[in-house]
């Protein structure tokens, strides 16, 4: 098992998101992450999903994927080769002022944003790679995470490219 | 052309002529008021009353394997369009153009549960090729067309437009007959010529080529370039069973179907070979048995296919092309013929020839060696019928049986549910195989299980006048099941068994058919020609052997070298 994010650009129709998704329930893969936003044409959508899967599987469905009559572009994003961001909402217990400043602290060294800070708790904001974000989230389970909000990632290929693909 | 104002089901039915719809099978229902009104006066399209939607999807599909065109299915929202849901996966699992127009609760109350609402779109996801849910009347003409343009182009395939009812009763302004737009869809036919280059090289040094031929072969209009390549090489052939007709199975190179309840030196001629060129085909577990690794152990695997998501999914291959299989023949023809001479006279020719009669006479003496009814029964059927004569199959014994005896001529006349195994198939699928080709003889090889499932549709028959015969193996057991629990489950008959089964000869009268018992195999021919004689739908019903066994097969989970009831099977 591994993980590997696909970005798809499909038309934005009703039904394209149950479309896609279904390709991977018919498989028995798990989606663990999914994104969906406009993107630079007009009409298109793109969408970013990370899944857990064998070499073997990924490459099934990258192809069934594009064989989806509105799915315009497949690219199978390596991590190597891709900018990969998730954003993490979270609010941190602090029982006083000693934890919060702990708390504040240790965000700023990971550069997430503070966002909202009342008497027991802080709310923070942080944009970073996913690993990055696991770790910054099992740092603050130190001090009790009352609400998590991840999401999910999104990513794009280095330099000039669009990635590794199929462009159909 | 100026545009014009039309209402929805007018627009409909505009495209579907353009289209070239000449026939479309269907029901009618409240959510299909409205268009059933503009087919009322329509004359170009002929309408068949089915007696069940599954019916109609089956028989449009029938008609589409047939004719080659997309066949035309209607079914109203709600329950019209989930008994239809069998009928389309059927089709599309053999990649079999057919357009289905449903019905559908108006666009203000999709979602509140309305009376017949179903989520046709939903539900037919995953199972269509593609499928639209319509909002708008203007979009109507774009919609149709595309559908007729999915289903019709790279894998063939079903396209479901689903129809609310104010979409059907609105009025817009539009142009008729638009030309397709895809942002995403560009179906892949051009093979690649380095790729074709590479074929021809393996194929001009291999000792011992064989070509395994799918329903990609027939559905793409390449039975002729397929003779011509296999001449040319000499090469055998052996087919899937959807493969069944892509070359005439009386031709010396062809060695019949191969797999699971194949001929036996098909599948020893995919041990033996050298070059495997798998055309059209998916390598189905039913073909390839179900260790692949004992499939074509010395070959290098040439696999030709349309779909891209075909390559190394089932078997891992070492040159794919994707693209037409005709194209793809002509481009490998034209190489090769340039290469070198025509072969004839190697070893592996004559191997094939001696393997070819070693299973020719094994079927033409079958009725003199201790063979079952069922065997003697579909030879008669395979000697009597017309050349081009049209055979659909139920599903289970009845199919197998016809697909290991019955001699297939003719691309387009060996008719049956492949990927499905959708019992009550057959039946509903020659009466869309008689509306494509009203001028052959048409006949179902059904089961007494199978044809139960769908017979009410001997009225659509009656009523329409459509004569196919149903030559019915009445056994009184899902006999295929039964087959397992006989070999494989110590004999214990579970829910197998029909018991007391209606009298399929007054079964038929009932309906205003043609019904005759088939007692004896030698009461066959005259019982035929008493059916068409008849000018009617008809009904035999051929009484066989309770415990009759489709042999030799692979068991379940077996290799393709170890068939099972190869007892009868001549040794070379």
């Amino acid at each position: 098992m591994q993980a590997h994010i696909i970005s798809l650009l499909v038309e934005n129709n009703p039904g394209v998101l149950t479309r896609m998704s279904g390709m991977f329930t018919q498989r028995g893969i798990n989606i663990t992450s999914l994104t969906v936003s406009p993107c630079e044409k007009e009409g298109l959508s793109r969408m970013t999903v990370a899944i857990e899967g064998s070499e073997s599987e990924l490459e099934m469905v990258r192809k069934q994927l594009s064989n989806l009559i509105e799915v315009v572009k497949v690219v199978d994003l390596k991590e190597s080769e891709a900018i990969i961001r998730d954003l993490c909402l979270l609010k941190v217990h602090a029982k006083d002022s000693e934890a919060r400043s702990e708390v504040m602290q240790l965000a700023e060294s990971y550069g997430a944003k503070i966002l909202d800070a009342v008497l027991d708790s802080v709310t923070l904001e942080l944009t970073e790679e996913p690993k990055k974000i696991d770790r910054f989230v099992d740092l603050m389970r130190h001090f009790g995470v009352k609400q998590l909000f991840r999401t999910g990632v999104t990513a794009i290929g280095i330099g000039a490219g669009t990635g590794v693909g199929v462009e159909k | 052309m100026a545009k014009q104002k039309l209402s929805g089901a007018e627009i409909v039915v505009e495209e579907l002529k353009t289209e070239g719809a000449e026939v479309a099978f269907g029901i009618p229902g409240g959510a299909l008021l409205d268009l059933y009104d503009v087919l009322y006066k329509e004359e170009a399209i002929r309408h068949i009353l089915m007696r069940h939607e599954q019916c109609a999807a089956h028989a449009a599909d029938g008609y589409a394997r047939v004719s080659g065109k997309a066949g035309v299915c209607i079914a109203t929202s709600g329950p019209g369009a989930t008994n239809l849901v069998t009928g389309l996966a059927n089709a599309n699992m053999d990649s079999s153009p057919v357009v289905a127009l449903t019905g559908q609760v108006p666009t203000s109350v999709i979602g509140s549960n309305a009376f017949q609402e179903s989520s046709t779109f939903t539900i037919t996801m995953p199972i269509t090729k593609h499928n639209f849910l319509v909002k708008r009347t203007e979009d109507l003409p774009k919609v149709i067309h595309n559908a007729f343009y999915i289903a019709n182009t790279g894998r063939k395939g079903v396209v479901l437009v689903d129809l609310p009812t104010d979409i059907l009763a609105g009025e817009a302004k539009v142009d008729l007959h638009p030309k397709e737009t895809f942002a995403g869809y560009k179906p892949n036919i051009k093979p690649n010529q380095v790729q074709i280059k590479r074929v021809v090289e393996t194929l001009a040094n291999a000792e011992r080529p064989l070509i395994l031929a799918g329903g990609g072969v027939i559905s793409a209009d390449a039975a002729v370039e397929l003779r011509h390549l296999a001449d040319f090489l000499g090469a055998p052939v052996v087919t899937t069973l959807m493969g069944k007709g892509a070359i005439p199975e009386n031709h010396p190179f062809c060695l019949g179907m191969a797999g699971m309840h194949g001929q036996l030196y098909a599948n020893r001629a995919i041990n033996e070979c050298d070059a495997l060129l798998a055309l059209g085909t998916r390598f189905s577990d039913r073909t390839t048995g179900w260790q692949l690794d004992q499939f074509a152990p010395d070959a290098t695997l040439i696999h030709v296919d349309i779909d891209t998501a075909e390559i190394n999914k089932n078997m891992q291959v070492d040159i794919p092309i994707v693209g037409d299989v005709k194209l793809a023949l002509s481009g490998i023809l034209k190489l090769l013929e340039k290469k070198r001479a025509k072969k004839s006279g190697s070893e592996w020719e004559k191997r094939i020839k001696k393997m070819h009669s070693a299973c020719d006479s094994c079927v033409e003496e079958i009725s003199r060696e201790g063979a079952s009814v069922s065997d003697i029964l579909i030879k008669e059927i395979s000697r009597i019928l017309d050349d081009d004569a049209i055979v659909t199959t139920e599903v289970g014994q009845c199919q197998m049986f016809a697909a290991h005896y019955y001699m297939t001529k003719k691309p387009r006349t060996f008719i049956s549910s492949g990927g499905l195994g959708t019992m009550g198939f057959g039946f509903p699928a020659a009466i869309g195989a008689k509306i494509a080709a009203p001028d052959k003889q048409v006949v179902d090889i059904a089961g007494d299980g199978s044809f139960l499932m769908t017979c009410q549709d001997m009225a659509t028959c009656v009523e329409n006048d459509i004569p196919v015969v149903v030559c019915l193996f009445d056994n009184r057991y899902l006999g295929m099941v039964r087959q397992f629990q006989e070999l494989f489950f110590d004999k214990k008959y579970a829910q197998t068994g029909l018991g007391i089964t209606p009298d399929f000869v007054k079964l038929a009268e009932a309906f205003g058919c043609y019904g005759e018992r088939v007692e004896k195999p030698e009461d066959l021919k005259d019982a035929l020609n008493n059916a068409f004689k008849s000018g009617k739908p008809a009904v035999l019903d051929m009484i066989v052997g309770k415990e009759d066994k489709v042999l030799p097969m692979i068991p379940p989970g077996g290799s393709i070298t170890r068939m099972i009831g190869t007892e009868r099977c001549k040794r070379i």
